[in-house]
């Protein structure tokens, strides 16, 4: 009896063994923390001296990329790096600066390769922002990786935590219809992106950004794909309204805004 | 005495009807002068001025708001839903009810011109409110999914045209009062409910930080579109 409970013992640790070694070249583990989400530390806590200031920095060309990245940023881009990851990169399912922290270097398909942070924030330069890639040596990617790791203090390395990247969504119960799209774009996002996807300003100033035209993002860019743009807008938009839009109205107005023009792929003008 | 018999010309040319569609611009702006200073003639209406003064510069003391330069259409709208009773002020309701769709026009044109500086509130600002409603104003409250008030109000409170209206330099009262409207389901006029939902998740003593902070700023001073 005894015996055999041994044997079992010894069974069930070698599975548990096993099965750890096995998730651990799966890639990472999905965590969920019950309802728990990562707080990152405060700002009070940034601390004095070059470290700290370097985190500032970092948080400055995050909030106002093209007045501190200018050089790196799209002549006519009107977006910053908040414009898609809210609350100056902390907040839950908008892509936050601490769930990719503690997740590179990570295997991407788009460039097939595995990545590093800083070649992660290139790419949202070259995309996202319709610009080019900052050098990893530059100091505006040293800012940004600073402010990434400060912000992810306390968080664990390598574990996907809940609110990490975007929602995805399940596939659309009908196809995404650019028709009903036009509709849900009228009804809830046109008072602040603009009938004509333009965005508004205030004194000069972009206050909304633009979603379409040449002011956006291009078509290499994350959100030039319907599923991660109907998963954004699902958790974060309209602003302040996050999770009110249904799965369908999310997946319609995605395909409605990526069908208007936007700045080219530049790896396909590249080619040409 | 001049001046009083041109603006009687210009009055029964507009009730005479679309008499000089070209000049419209004007005549819609002398006309709105008029009611904001005399009323519109029909009986019981009263003159804008009494209340909001005829700068647009709005009355501290009794909380009515500044209105001078808020965007023309966002003025437009605010009237017809006060008519529509979407938007409940008592105060307001009763003196704009007669006020035709084009006495509307006229009057959110004429406001929306006019310049007014910053009037004295009433009592002093509490420093400690103030800077807990500049750090709501300029960060937010994201645990609450509040986003800081300047995202759709515009860098300093300015406002972005036509239907975010501007808040910086406003009158304590008034501001906390809309907020306290908004939370408590008096004010339902706002674009699919978005102040509603944000004043309601403001506790109380964050409602008078932010109307401390804004109250505190110079209003902006511009041509509205
Ligand atoms: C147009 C929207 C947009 C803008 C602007 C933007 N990004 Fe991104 N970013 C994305 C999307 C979409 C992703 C992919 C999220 C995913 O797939 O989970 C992403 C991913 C990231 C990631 C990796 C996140 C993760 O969880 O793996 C980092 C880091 C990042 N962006 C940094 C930046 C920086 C720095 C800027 C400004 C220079 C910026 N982004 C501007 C949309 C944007
Ligand atoms: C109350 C104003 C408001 C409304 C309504 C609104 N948005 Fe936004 N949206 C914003 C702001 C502000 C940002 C930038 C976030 C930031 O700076 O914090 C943004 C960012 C975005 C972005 C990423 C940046 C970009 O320009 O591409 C997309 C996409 C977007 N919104 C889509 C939508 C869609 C779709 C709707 C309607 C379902 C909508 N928004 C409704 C204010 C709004
Ligand atoms: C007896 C005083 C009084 C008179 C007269 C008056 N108002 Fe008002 N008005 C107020 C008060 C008080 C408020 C605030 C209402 C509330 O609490 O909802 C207000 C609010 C407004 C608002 C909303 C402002 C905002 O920022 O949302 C507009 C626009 C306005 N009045 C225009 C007018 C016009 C135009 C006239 C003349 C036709 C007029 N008012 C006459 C007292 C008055
Ligand atoms: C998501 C966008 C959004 C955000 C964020 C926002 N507001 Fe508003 N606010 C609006 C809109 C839209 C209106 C006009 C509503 C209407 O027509 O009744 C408004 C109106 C107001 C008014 C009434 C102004 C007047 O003249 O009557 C006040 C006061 C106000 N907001 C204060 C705030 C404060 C304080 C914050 C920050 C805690 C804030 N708002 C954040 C969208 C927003």
């Amino acid at each position: 009896m005894t015996v055999r409970l041994t044997f079992l013992g010894a069974f069930i640790v070698a599975a548990m063994l096993l099965s750890s070694v096995d998730r651990a070249w799966s890639g990472p583990v999905e965590v969920m923390q019950g309802t728990e989400i990562f707080t990152p530390p405060p700002d009070s806590e940034i601390p004095a001296g070059p470290f700290g200031d370097l985190v500032r920095k970092g948080e400055k060309i995050f909030t106002q990329t093209g007045r501190f990245a200018r050089k790196y940023v799209g002549a006519e881009n009107k977006m910053t790096c908040e414009s898609c990851h809210l609350d100056r990169g902390r907040k839950p399912y908008s892509a936050p600066l601490w769930g990719a922290y503690v997740m590179y270097p990570r295997y991407r398909s788009k460039n097939h390769m595995v990545n590093k942070l800083d070649e992660r924030i290139q790419g949202c330069f070259r995309f996202s922002m319709n610009g080019t890639a900052p050098p990893v040596t530059s100091d505006t990617v040293k800012a940004l990786i600073a402010y990434s790791f400060w912000m992810s203090r306390g968080a664990p390395v390598g574990v996907r935590l809940k609110g990490q990247g975007l929602v995805k969504l399940p596939p659309p119960a009908r196809t995404p219809s650019l028709f009903r799209g036009k509709k849900v774009y009228a009804a809830r996002c046109a008072l602040c992106h603009g009938a004509h996807g333009q965005g508004r300003t205030s004194h000069g100033g972009q206050v909304f950004p633009p979603v379409w035209g040449n002011g956006s993002y291009n078509k290499g860019a994350g959100l030039y794909k319907i599923a991660k743009l109907a998963g954004f807008i699902k958790m974060n938009m309209p602003l302040s309204k996050g999770d009110s839009l249904t799965d369908q109205e999310s997946w319609d107005v995605a395909a409605y805004i990526d069908s208007q023009p936007r700045p080219a792929d530049p790896r396909k003008l590249a080619r040409r | 005495m001049l001046k009083k018999v041109l603006s009687g010309i210009a009055l029964s040319v507009l009730i005479a009807g679309s008499a000089a569609p070209s000049a419209g611009a004007v005549t819609l702006m002398a006309w709105g002068k008029h009611i904001a200073k005399e009323g519109n003639g029909t009986p019981g209406s009263t003159a804008c001025m009494e209340c909001h003064r005829l700068n647009g510069g709005g009355m501290p003391s009794i909380g009515a708001p500044r209105i001078a330069g808020q965007p023309r259409r966002y003025i437009a709208r605010e009237i017809r839903e006060v008519q529509a009773g979407k938007r409940y002020g008592p105060v307001m309701s009763g003196v704009v009810q007669n006020l035709s769709k084009r006495d509307i026009q006229a009057v959110a044109l004429y406001y929306s011109r006019v310049h007014a500086p910053k009037l004295r509130d009433v009592g002093k600002p509490d420093p400690s409110l103030v800077s807990k409603g500049r750090r709501i104003a300029t960060r937010g409250l994201w645990a609450k999914n509040i986003p800081a008030c300047v995202q759709c109000h515009g860098p300093g409170g300015y406002g972005v045209p036509p239907l975010f209206p501007y808040i910086a330099g406003q009158n304590r009262t008034y501001l906390l009062r809309q907020l306290m409207a908004y939370a408590f389901l008096k004010r339902q006029d706002d674009p699919q409910g978005l102040m509603r939902g944000i004043a309601r998740r403001l506790t109380p003593e964050e409602r008078k930080a932010v109307a401390e902070y804004f109250s505190s700023l110079q209003p902006p001073d511009r041509d509205v579109p």
